[in-house]
């Protein structure tokens, strides 16, 4: 590959966001952990932009690889570790923040999102499994995903076992398995989703009897912090010191940063611990950087870089090789957008608040190292294209 | 999969990018309308959760007297803070903050000043305020905590104003005394959070001229976490000291005064009869205000209160006593605006007696005749009983009341006894039997039911003297209040040569003895109880003027007491005679202030 073919192939808009993101993030660690006041914490940016480096040696490794033997190597034992890891931590992990994630220094269920997605690009989009697009095709991918997201659901860790979900449904829909099954899949899954919200609406609902809220309850099937993080998202108001807490100092944090900004490193939001200590520089790390940056300044530019590292990794549908390039472009752009969509939607009220990490910003080294190898990934279907006059 | 991108490639991209903008498209829509539209409610939401507005006092203005020494002053003291924000964290902060005070007051050497209780108040109410742990530091002791606090993060010396009064006893009555503030005062539209206790007056000139003493409140702004603590301040408005209260009272003469009076019950006012500003209001016994600041004990109230010699009572406005024979001035201003003449002569057989009444005279043998001056020298019962009936009561009731007594004085001050007038309708409303002779006749003398309090005799005296009454007063700026009396020349001449010959050689001679001034005056030895505890107060009235010899060229009308006395003469008079000479004699030592003024602490501005 010469460099003019390099350069051309290359999705620069993709790799250019990251950059920036990468950027950002370390810039909104570097005031939040400033704002925690022990040095350690003051450091963590230093050691998310090694940790970048790193992962953008592998994403670079990765990129100039060819992605169809990657998958070809690596896909299937990686798939196997992945699940493996995931048995592994809920056996021997270290329990953290009410989840038992970690095993030693990574997290098995951030490294399973994008083996996951690897093993089925791998298994749906090789000729090989040209024919197999029928119910049967269907079951089994069901159960290649569903394996990961009921281990991730153990730990548990509901916000990752939920965006692995779109993100492989994406890929399925561009193989074409069963397509009626997974649009009436999903359909199932948004009436199942309004009736569970429907049926914790009615019984949370404030002025609702106890006996009623009671029976209500037992046929809901969410743990009783699940239940609370619903209604806090459709009665805001009602639990404004619990549970309701964090939402409403999240939203004061980003709202009082108006056009502006408050300034790099002023936030009064994590300065004066309004936001939960360690939230602040994981899931709600937007929340300081929105305050801090404003919404010209900060929020825009945030949601333009996503929003053009989605597309453009999602473009390079259009240009890739095979199927498998297709599916994997797919699934990791929405994957990212997933991700980006379910952390700002849940500190905006939009989505009800579960625990998942702001790619590129949020403290999280496996997630970075993860999201890096997978936009490496894309950019190879993108570099590996085939085209004519070449 | 050659031959240009299949169908599901442009899908497969299309709609993956119509979802990812439609969501972009949400979350910045919901970003502006929160960072924008809302943006103003939610600062301020935040502004209201992380502020914490204090009202801080400013230093109270000093009491001084007319030459600027202090009669209240404050200091600063030295105390140790501590910052709950220090100890926040998961757990216990209290168990945290008790185990680092622990060792705090090993350092310093005494346990905390404030009770377990308070602390926790304190980290209820008021977290993220600092906690005055010890107050009252020494130098030893805020040596001892200067030098290890690098081992006590959260502990800091900071300095409290606090009330004293340097002159100790003297005039502890007339300045009265402070006591925490019971309801904080809150200044301006605005309403605080906190707001600074600040002393409040409680007795006395403190009491009186609480809001005038107050300093201006000024304004902190405490920035706070999530869980309360404090995360910085910032003044917004400085306090500002009060204005000191400047008063006419003379610390010198007030030493004097008390010098007389030690060991005994008793009380003296001064008034300058000009204007009516009081230099001297002593009361005995007093007591230490300084025991009493910042907070009275039960303890010490009550051995106070208990005391027998009532030294919390301020005698000098409060005290009311039967003014005896000094009423006699009262009496003799009567009978000669009822028409008798000042020559007119009486004949005194030792007593007077009506009916089954006698009433003896000092001289048991009789002065024989006797004109109005004469009388008044020799303080003669039998003439002025005969006087007093003459003119009667309407006559005797209005001229006690134009010479200010039965009413308040009007002085500036909490405590302002009225004393009493009696007359007929009095009498039968309140005990239910009319008005005899014989009441009269003891009204005459000064005795039965008549009160007065010290300075309404110093009033007295000095209205007889100037031939004008003054309203006294405390604080300089007030401006004079004085009024002519209604009697003409001659007849208060007739009252005043009585009263020079009661100095020069009748009952009162010793009460101008060695002083650089020319006296007048009146004695009284006024009967109080019956049996066992039948009891003289000794009373002496004088006017004094100064001669060109005198130190001052002020003119001064004193009036003293002294409960349980021998006799006006030898009791009262020559004390009198003694403050006299402290005011007018050159080189006395009294003369001098008798210790050095204090260093006022960074104290109050503008004079009163």
């Amino acid at each position: 590959m010469n460099v003019r073919t390099f350069a051309a192939r290359f999705d620069w808009v993709s790799f250019l966001s990251a950059v920036a993101l990468t950027g950002i993030g370390a810039a909104a660690l570097a005031s939040a952990g400033e704002a925690r006041g022990t040095a350690f914490m003051a450091s963590r940016w230093k050691s998310m932009l090694a940790t970048a480096a790193v992962g953008f040696v592998l994403y670079f490794a990765i990129a100039f690889s060819d992605y169809r033997r990657l998958l070809d190597r690596f896909a299937i034992p990686a798939y196997v570790l992945s699940i493996v890891s995931l048995v592994a931590v809920l056996v021997v992990g270290s329990v953290q923040f009410g989840g038992r994630r970690w095993l030693w220094f990574f997290q098995p269920s951030e490294v399973a999102k994008l083996c996951t997605l690897a093993f089925l690009a791998h298994v749906f989009g090789s000729w090989r499994a040209e024919g197999f697009r029928g119910f049967k095709a269907f079951l089994a991918a069901c159960a290649a995903m569903g394996l990961p997201v009921v281990l991730i659901l153990l730990e548990p860790d509901l916000g990752t076992a939920l965006v692995l979900i779109p993100a492989a449904v994406a890929m399925l829909l561009v193989t074409g398995v069963w397509r009626k099954g997974i649009v009436a899949l999903l359909a199932a899954a948004a009436v199942a989703a309004s009736a569970l919200l429907g049926a914790v609406c009615e019984a949370e609902r404030p002025g609702v009897a106890p006996e009623r809220r009671e029976a209500i309850r037992r046929f809901i099937p969410l743990r009783d912090h699940q239940i609370a993080r619903v209604k806090t998202f459709l009665f805001p108001e009602t639990d404004a010191l619990g549970a309701g807490y964090n939402l409403r100092q999240a939203r004061m944090a980003i709202g009082s940063g108006g056009a502006g900004g408050k300034g790099w490193k002023r936030g009064e939001a994590v300065r004066r611990g309004l936001l939960p200590p360690m939230g602040a520089m994981t899931d709600f790390i937007f929340c300081a950087w929105a305050e801090e940056t404003g919404f010209l300044k900060g929020s825009l530019p945030l949601l333009a870089l996503f929003a053009a590292l989605c597309i453009s990794t999602a473009r390079v549908a259009l240009a890739a090789a095979d199927l498998r390039g297709r599916m994997l472009a797919t699934g990791v752009a929405t994957l990212v957008f997933a991700h980006v969509y379910v952390n700002l939607g849940m500190s905006l009220g939009l989505v009800p608040v579960t625990g998942l990490p702001l790619p590129f910003v949020s403290l999280g080294r496996t997630f970075l190292a993860t999201v890096l190898c997978a936009l490496g990934l894309a950019q190879s279907v993108s570099l590996h294209r085939e085209e004519y006059g070449e | 999969m050659k031959g240009g991108a299949p169908f599901s490639a442009y899908a497969a991209f299309w709609v993956s990018s119509a979802v990812f903008l439609a969501g972009f498209a949400t979350l910045g829509v919901r970003l502006h309308e929160e960072q924008i539209v809302n943006a103003a409610a939610h600062a301020r939401r935040m502004a209201s959760q992380s502020h914490r507005t204090v009202q801080t006092s400013g230093l109270r203005g000093r009491i001084l007297d007319r030459r600027g020494e202090p009669l209240a002053d404050n200091r600063l003291s030295l105390c140790v803070a501590v910052d709950a924000a220090a100890f926040r964290g998961p757990g216990d902060v209290e168990e945290r903050l008790a185990a680092a005070a622990a060792a705090v007051a090993r350092a310093v050497g005494r346990p905390p000043d404030v009770p377990e209780a308070a602390v926790r108040r304190h980290l209820r109410l008021e977290l993220p305020r600092l906690l005055i742990l010890w107050r009252g530091l020494s130098e030893d002791e805020l040596a001892r905590f200067e030098e290890n606090s690098f081992r006590f993060p959260g502990f800091e010396c900071v300095t409290e104003a606090e009330r004293i009064y340097p002159q100790g006893a003297t005039a502890a009555h007339l300045a009265g005394r402070v006591g925490r503030d019971r309801k904080p005062v809150q200044s301006g539209d605005s309403r605080p959070d906190y707001i600074d206790r600040e002393p409040c007056g409680r007795e006395g000139l403190e009491l009186q001229y609480d809001e005038y003493l107050r300093g201006v409140p000024g304004e902190e702004r405490l920035l706070v976490d999530a869980r309360g603590f404090s995360a910085g301040r910032e003044t917004v408005a400085p306090a500002r000291p009060g204005p000191d209260l400047v008063l006419t009272v003379d610390l010198a003469l007030q030493r004097a005064a008390e010098a007389q009076l030690a060991g005994l019950c008793g009380a003296c006012a001064a008034i300058d009869p000009r204007n009516g500003a009081v230099r001297v209001l002593a009361s005995a016994p007093s007591y230490n205000p300084g025991e009493c600041v910042p907070v009275l004990s039960e303890a010490t109230y009550r051995r106070l209160a208990e005391d027998p010699g009532k030294p919390l009572l301020a005698r000098a406005v409060a005290g009311t006593y039967a003014p005896g024979s000094t009423f006699k001035l009262v009496t003799a201003l009567a009978g000669l605006s009822a028409g008798h003449a000042a020559s007119e002569t009486r004949f005194c057989d030792g007593a007077w007696e009506l009916g089954g009444m006698k009433i003896k005279c000092a001289r048991i043998w009789g002065h024989g005749e006797l004109d109005l001056p004469h009388a008044l020298c020799e303080s003669c019962n039998p003439y002025f009983c005969g006087l007093g009936v003459a003119a009667g009561i309407g006559e005797l009731a209005r001229t006690a009341r134009i010479l200010g007594l039965g009413s308040r004085t009007g002085i500036d001050f909490p405590a302002d006894a009225a004393g009493l007038v009696p007359d007929a309708a009095w009498k039968e409303s309140r005990r239910g039997a009319p008005w005899r002779t014989g009441d009269l006749a003891q009204m005459s003398i000064g005795q039965g039911m008549l009160l007065a309090t010290p300075l309404q005799m110093a009033r007295l005296a000095a209205a007889v003297g100037s031939g004008r009454i003054a309203t006294p007063r405390l604080n300089a700026a007030l401006p004079p209040d004085v009024r002519p009396l209604p009697f003409s020349a001659g007849q208060l001449e007739a009252v005043r040569l009585g009263m020079r010959l009661v100095v020069d050689g009748g009952t009162g001679r010793r009460g101008g003895e060695g002083v650089e001034a020319r006296v007048i005056g009146k004695t009284g030895t006024a009967q109080v109880g019956s049996g066992a505890t039948r009891r003289k107060n000794a009373w002496f009235v004088a006017y004094a003027t100064p001669t060109a010899a005198s130190r001052t060229q002020e003119p001064l009308a004193v009036a003293l007491i002294v409960e349980d006395g021998e006799s006006g003469g030898t009791t009262a008079a020559p004390r009198v005679a003694e403050i006299l000479k402290a005011f007018y004699n050159r080189g006395h030592a009294a003369a001098q202030p008798q210790s050095p003024a204090p260093a006022p602490a960074q104290a109050g501005g503008g004079a009163a």
